[in-house]
């Protein structure tokens, strides 16, 4: 061996004392330009159409401050506001007060049956909130409802309903029981990975479990609940489906009911609404900085020594007791609903009462095959989800390695662009992408692409930010390596980086999808008969009364998304254990991220 | 063959200033050593050698290539300079066979000419035995001979090191020192190597650069760095040293105190400066303060009490408290004795005092 030919023909450039390559490879160029364009396709584009339009007056087509003077001046729009503050609030009490405690249940105690308590709350976590909200229509509907013809039945036939869903209550009650899972997951994490060494300590020094709780252990872990509660308020805010299904009926609105409300308007007020945004989108921002500042401190709290799986507070005779008040979550988010679709989903014509005559699966058979319409939402809902979570994920990965490893000065400009979907409520990005691409040069209204677009865009920052957390665990040393051996930066990335990854990047995949295949607002604005997905058909086909099939395609909808749960983890555990015998697989936090319905 | 060729090489991150225009030659097939505390700017200037930093002023040459200027560097896969990283940044998804070949694989090199020197870097780095298995199945010194074989399978014309055995037990680190100086001498290969770890710089290096704060205090062999040190420093970072802080009287003397003491004055300083009385523990020989006849001709002479005394086997390590808050260390033979409290009179020949100046 020894001293190999420098094989460099550039001798000669080196005399002019400049190294011999400055030039930016054209590989490069093309990259970040492409990343540059799509980020400004979309976030830029739609969240610059919504501002720009906001100043422009309905009829006229002028510029104005008027659609903002409105907001405030007219009662008419006031309100929505201050009901959907208090459903935000209401929401975010009901997820912290009972998340908390379940929370604390689940990961601290010697509750029974606590990895069931745990999935189930996950199941609840993946199911849509306004098909939530549909199964709680059968059961708690005024009249109709089972639980009430139940009371009747006991209390007699002139006794009022017991419940009424059809109200600011039952509103409340469905978006906070199916926010309680963001609450339980991020505060169960942080007790998870608070390291047992901490309340030892406390321990050794002579402090009770009663002492050691209220000093340590809750102590470290409140940024996680007042983070909790942020996220939770902020869903209350922004959801769609569920006030849509149950406000509207009544005549009692929020800001994302008369959103919709804007666009169903002849004229509709378009301009109108994207100025009616701006509260929405002040708010989401605001809170989303103050969770920022919080998290930000919150490292302490991650400090983990080996967390072994740590001693458990035995709850004595509270324990079934205990069981019983934690099984109320999964009772009302899961089995009751679940139970009433699927029931109405199975008979033939629900009206004709249960029997075994009713009972077929013919809407299944009819949403299948039977209807072109059904049909095509399904197609549409699998194809625009995987494209639109392979875009995002695509997308999310160059950006989050771009700004990782820091390779172009304003890298961290990208990754920011990435985030700011994060703040924009999924109705707000069902506006923006409207103003954007329904006009020339780029209509690209009744298009698959107008849909993808919109959903990789949503779901970006979930993409980004789990993309970030896994290259924060492969060391740069590892691509340097690669470099010095001779590969170029594209190659480095994909021969090195991109294996690396690996299973982390097929678990990011589906954190993206999930959500996607059940999103509704994004897509409100956006379908067309052609286009519609099974979210939206649901939403529609609801006003129709059909609700036998409306129970099929939700049970539909649910069972894909729990198939694509359950695939998850294995898959993703398939793709990373092979090459590392010894660890077992490396653990990645799910990026955190709002998942508007 | 002129090497690697550093000029005026300064490097810095916003308002701190990691290097301050540092100068070194590396002869080609020479082996150097970067030796410094941490943030001495060792590491910095291996980054900017292996192409991963640009220089905020100055120039790497490499032969007549100019690889990094301010003006632009030449990227690290276009430069023949192979790696070895501190962690070893063994690729966990790759075997070692596939971790070794990866550069060969990128040279678009003939399937059996890639086979060829994968067999014969395994043999060198001795893992042929190892060759199919995944880098979690092998211990740390094995990961690190895993890192030494795929850079050098390359055939790179500069081979960098960062303190390539600083995560391994002692015991290996020892045992790798010497199997790092023979791959060397079997290849021939220009090398630079970071550490912060005085002893392999002497036991590997042919030259050694001691570096501290940005600025290079000396580059010279192992026993002009161990013997002839540049400044006080430098005598103190190698070895076990006796640093006693005066002022200069000119004329190979220095105030220390109350005493006069004359050496061999290296520092160049003028009268009434800064400097030091630099002396080996092991040269200094003590005496009780009861004995007479000391062989005093030739050496300097000072009396202090013994403060402590640890017996290490080969010898005693007594530290002797001058006065003054001065203290004076000596390894002396393991029959000599001294209760600590005692009295003692210490002899530094003066042949292996030095006086030298506060580091560049």
């Amino acid at each position: 061996m020894g001293v190999i030919s420098t094989d460099s023909p550039d001798s000669a450039a080196a005399a002019t004392a400049r190294p011999a390559m400055a030039r930016v490879p054209l590989a490069r160029t093309v990259v970040f330009g492409a990343v540059a364009l799509l980020l400004f396709l979309l976030v830029v584009l739609p969240f610059g159409w919504v501002l720009n339009n906001s100043f422009h007056d309905d009829i006229t087509g002028g510029w104005t401050l008027g659609n903002y003077a409105r907001i405030f001046q007219s009662a008419d729009l006031l309100e929505p506001l201050f009901n959907s503050l208090l459903l935000a609030v209401a929401t975010a009490v009901i997820a912290v007060g009972i998340g908390v405690p379940l929370a604390w249940l689940v990961s601290r105690t010697d509750l029974p049956f606590r990895r069931s308590i745990r999935v189930l709350t996950l199941t609840a976590f993946v199911t849509p909130s306004f098909i939530g909200a549909t199964g709680w229509i059968l059961l708690a509907a005024p009249n109709s409802g089972w639980l009430n013809a139940l009371w009747r039945s006991l209390a007699g036939a002139e006794a009022g309903p017991l419940l009424n869903i059809y109200s600011m209550t039952g509103a409340i009650f469905i978006c906070g029981i199916y926010t309680v899972p963001y609450s339980f997951t991020m505060v169960s994490s942080a007790l998870d990975e608070m390291a047992v060494e901490l309340e030892d300590a406390a321990a050794t020094l002579g402090s009770g479990t009663l002492r050691t709780m209220l000093s340590i252990t809750i102590p470290l872990v409140t940024p996680a609940v007042i983070a909790s509660f942020i996220l939770s308020f902020i869903q209350g805010l922004t959801l769609f489906g569920v006030p849509a299904f149950l406000l509207t009926p009544t005549g009692i609105p929020v800001v994302t009911t008369k959103l919709a409300e804007f666009y169903q308007l002849f004229p509709p007020e378009i301009y109108m609404a994207a100025a009616y945004c701006m509260p929405l989108l002040l708010v989401t921002a605001m809170l989303f900085w103050m969770r920022r500042r919080i998290l930000g401190r919150k490292q302490f709290v991650t400090i983990s020594g080996k967390s072994r799986a740590g001693r458990r507070i035995a709850l004595g005779a509270a324990r079934w007791p205990a069981f019983a008040a934690a099984l109320l979550l999964p009772l009302v988010s899961v089995f009751l609903p679940y139970a009433a679709l699927l029931l109405v989903s199975l008979t033939r014509a629900w009206g004709q009462g249960l029997s075994w005559e009713n009972l077929s699966l013919h809407w299944y058979w009819w949403a299948l095959f039977g209807n072109s319409e059904t049909h095509t939402a399904i197609v549409n809902s699998l194809l625009f989800s995987t494209l639109a979570a392979t875009l995002c994920v695509m997308l999310g990965t160059v950006v989050a390695y771009i700004v990782e490893r820091r390779m172009v000065f304003g890298a961290s400009l990208f990754g920011a662009v990435t985030t700011v979907p994060i703040i924009i409520p999924g109705i707000v990005m069902s506006v923006g992408f409207f103003a954007a691409y329904t006009r020339a040069p780029l209509n690209l209204y009744g298009t698959p692409l107008l849909l993808v677009a919109a959903f990789a865009a949503t779901f970006l920052p979930i993409a980004y930010a789990h993309g970030g957390s896994i290259l924060k665990g492969i060391g740069p040393e590892l691509e340097r390596a690669a470099r010095s051996l001779g590969a170029g930066e594209g190659r480095t990335f994909l021969s090195i980086t991109i294996p690396l990854m690996g299973g982390g990047l097929l678990s990011g995949w589906f954190l993206v999808f999930i959500p996607i295949i059940r999103e509704l607002s994004v897509a409100v604005f956006l379908i067309t008969p052609k286009t519609n997905v099974m979210t939206t058909l649901i939403y529609n086909a609801k006003d129709g009364g059909n609700y036998e099939a409306v129970c099929a395609m939700s049970v539909l909808l649910l069972l894909i998304t729990l198939a694509l749960v359950a695939a998850a983890g294995p898959l993703t555990r398939l793709t990373t254990v092979r090459r590392t015998s010894r660890k077992s697989g490396r653990k990645t936090a799910p990026a955190e991220g709002v998942l508007p319905t | 063959m002129s090497g690697i060729r550093i000029k005026n090489l300064r490097k810095s991150f916003g308002t701190y200033t990691a290097l301050h225009g540092i100068d070194l030659q590396v002869p080609n097939g020479t082996l150097l050593a970067l030796l410094g505390p941490s943030g001495c700017g060792k590491s910095t200037t291996l980054q900017l050698l292996a192409g991963f930093e640009a220089p905020t002023e100055g120039e790497i040459w490499a032969d007549d290539v100019l690889l990094s200027s301010a003006r632009g560097v030449l990227p690290p896969e276009k430069r023949g300079i192979s790696l070895v990283f501190q962690n070893y940044a063994v690729w966990p998804h790759k075997t070692v066979a596939e971790n070794v070949a990866f550069g060969l694989a990128i040279r678009r090199l003939p399937k059996a000419e890639i086979a060829e020197r994968l067999d014969r870097t395994l043999r060198t780095v001795r893992l042929e035995a190892l060759r199919d298995r995944y880098p979690s199945e092998l211990s740390g010194g094995q990961q690190q001979r895993v890192a030494l074989a795929r850079a050098l399978a390359v055939e790179p014309r500069i081979l960098l090191l960062d303190e390539p055995l600083s995560n391994l037990d002692a015991h290996l680190r020892e045992e790798m020192r010497f199997e790092i100086r023979q791959v060397h001498d079997l290849l021939g290969l220009t090398t630079v190597y970071v550490t912060h770890d005085q002893s392999e710089a002497l036991v590997t290096a042919d030259r050694i650069a001691v570096m501290k704060s940005g600025h290079l205090q000396q580059l010279g062999s192992p026993e002009d760095i161990f013997e002839r040190p540049s400044n006080a420093f430098v005598a103190t970072f190698i070895g076990a040293n006796n640093e006693l802080a005066g002022t200069s009287e000119g004329n190979g003397a220095i105030r220390v105190g109350n005493h006069v003491l004359t050496a061999p004055d290296r520092s160049g300083a003028a009268h009434g400066g800064t400097v030091s009385l630099c002396v080996r523990p092991s040269q200094v020989r003590l005496f009780g303060a009861e004995e007479t006849g000391l062989p005093a001709e030739g050496c300097n002479v000072l009396t202090g009490t013994v403060q402590r005394s640890a017996y290490l086997g080969e010898y005693r390590d007594v530290l002797v408290d001058l006065g003054g808050g001065r203290t004076l260390r000596a390894f002396i033979p393991p029959a000599q004795s001294f209760a600590p409290g005692s009295v003692v009179t210490a002899l530094l020949p003066i042949g292996s005092c030095q006086i030298l100046g506060p580091a560049a």
